[in-house]
């Protein structure tokens, strides 16, 4: 089956997107570092089910997010750790907690797993939002692969910063040499290092829906593209404000 | 990002257009009210809205501008999540930059503001 086929779409859809998605759908149906290709593809549909999830809804107006007790409306695949965590993710992300993190590890989900997770969730919530944003329906999800996670770590980690370790900005060596530049290092690059295929799974899709590292310096007009910087930065802006993004 | 593009570019915007002030977003800024309302749609997951602020901005640049936006936005959509479940400070806080636009948009109000603004 050839997924994201947008030769009969209503706009003209580049064709680096198609393939960018595309070649994220082959990495998502296989086993990643610390979930299988079906858990993964599991926690792709966890993200679609939070948008419909009655307790999803109670919990976001609810006062406290933690204090709620309820079942998601979810599919079956996950442990109910996973499933929660997807749903904060999609529906409450500015209230995960290092707490919450942390009683999730001790739940069974470890850091690694977690870190991982959320590289699932935003890289197929993006593309589905893309869709949606055009009034397209959600692609098919891939059928998984077989094998097992790699239970890669990466050799260089610090604690210094966010919920869980992350490579240090001057510790994109060796294995991890290709993630930036020595000069280019923000935080939010750093986020997910802890499993670095996550980080490359979203610059991947980054580099078509906004810019690649490189564009970023240029301030002015991508040739590439039909909106200049200060116009997608407004979108930006405008996006992250209603999400209550502080970052 | 939008202050610092605006003042390379040395064009003058103005920041309430990320607040969602509509003729704000529009100052400087080719098609900036219907970018702003198209991805303020996108991210309220409003489908009424959205339908409409979608075929506005259609009209007004056309296809090519739409599907650009949807890109921008639903990139966002996404880095918004990693930043916050991740707990990732902002890398510059005390840049005075950074201090303008979180006074004016009164960014400290945001929950996700702990992560940088340790007591």
């Amino acid at each position: 089956m050839t997924y994201f086929d947008y030769s009969n779409a209503a706009y003209p859809i580049r064709g680096d997107i198609a393939d960018a998605y595309r070649a994220y759908w082959r990495k998502l149906a296989a086993p990643g570092s610390w979930w299988n290709g079906a858990q993964r593809i599991a926690i792709a549909q966890e993200s679609r089910n939070a948008l419909a999830c009655t307790f999803c809804a109670q919990r976001k107006v609810s006062l406290s997010p933690y204090g709620l007790k309820g079942e998601h409306d979810h599919s079956n695949g996950l442990p109910e750790v996973a499933v929660d965590t997807v749903h904060r993710i999609i529906t409450d992300q500015s209230r995960i907690t290092q707490s919450y993190v942390n009683d999730n590890a001790a739940l069974g989900m470890s850091v690694e797993a977690y870190v991982e997770l959320v590289g699932v969730v935003v890289a197929v919530f993006s593309i589905d939002e893309f869709h949606r944003s055009l009034g397209m329906p959600v692609e098919l999800l891939p059928q998984p692969e077989p094998g097992e996670p790699s239970g890669y770590r990466p050799a260089v980690l610090s604690d210094d910063t966010g919920f869980v370790p992350m490579i240090p900005a001057d510790g994109a060596v060796g294995n991890e040499s290709d993630l930036w530049s020595p000069d280019f290092c923000a935080n939010v690059l750093r986020a997910l290092t802890l499993v670095p295929d996550a980080m490359r799974e979203w610059r991947d899709l980054a580099d078509v829906q906004y810019l690649s590292f490189t564009g970023m310096q240029n301030f002015f007009q991508d040739e590439a593209r039909s909106i200049n910087r200060m116009q997608m930065e407004l979108v930006a802006g405008r996006v992250s404000s209603v999400n209550e993004c502080f970052y | 990002m939008l202050r610092a593009s605006a003042k390379i570019n040395e064009t003058d915007i103005d920041i309430q257009g990320v607040g969602g002030d509509v003729s704000s977003a529009s100052q400087g800024i080719e098609f900036g009210s219907q970018l702003m309302r198209f991805a303020e749609s996108v991210a309220n997951r409003d489908s009424q809205a959205l339908g409409a602020s979608r075929q506005a901005l259609l009209d007004v640049a056309g296809p090519l501008v739409l599907v650009d936006a949807a890109g921008v936005a639903a990139n966002f959509q996404r880095m918004v999540r990693i930043a916050d479940s991740m707990g990732i400070p902002y890398d510059n806080p005390d840049s005075s930059l950074g201090q303008q636009v979180r006074d004016e948009l009164n960014l400290t109000a945001f929950a996700s503001a702990r992560h940088t603004l340790k007591p």
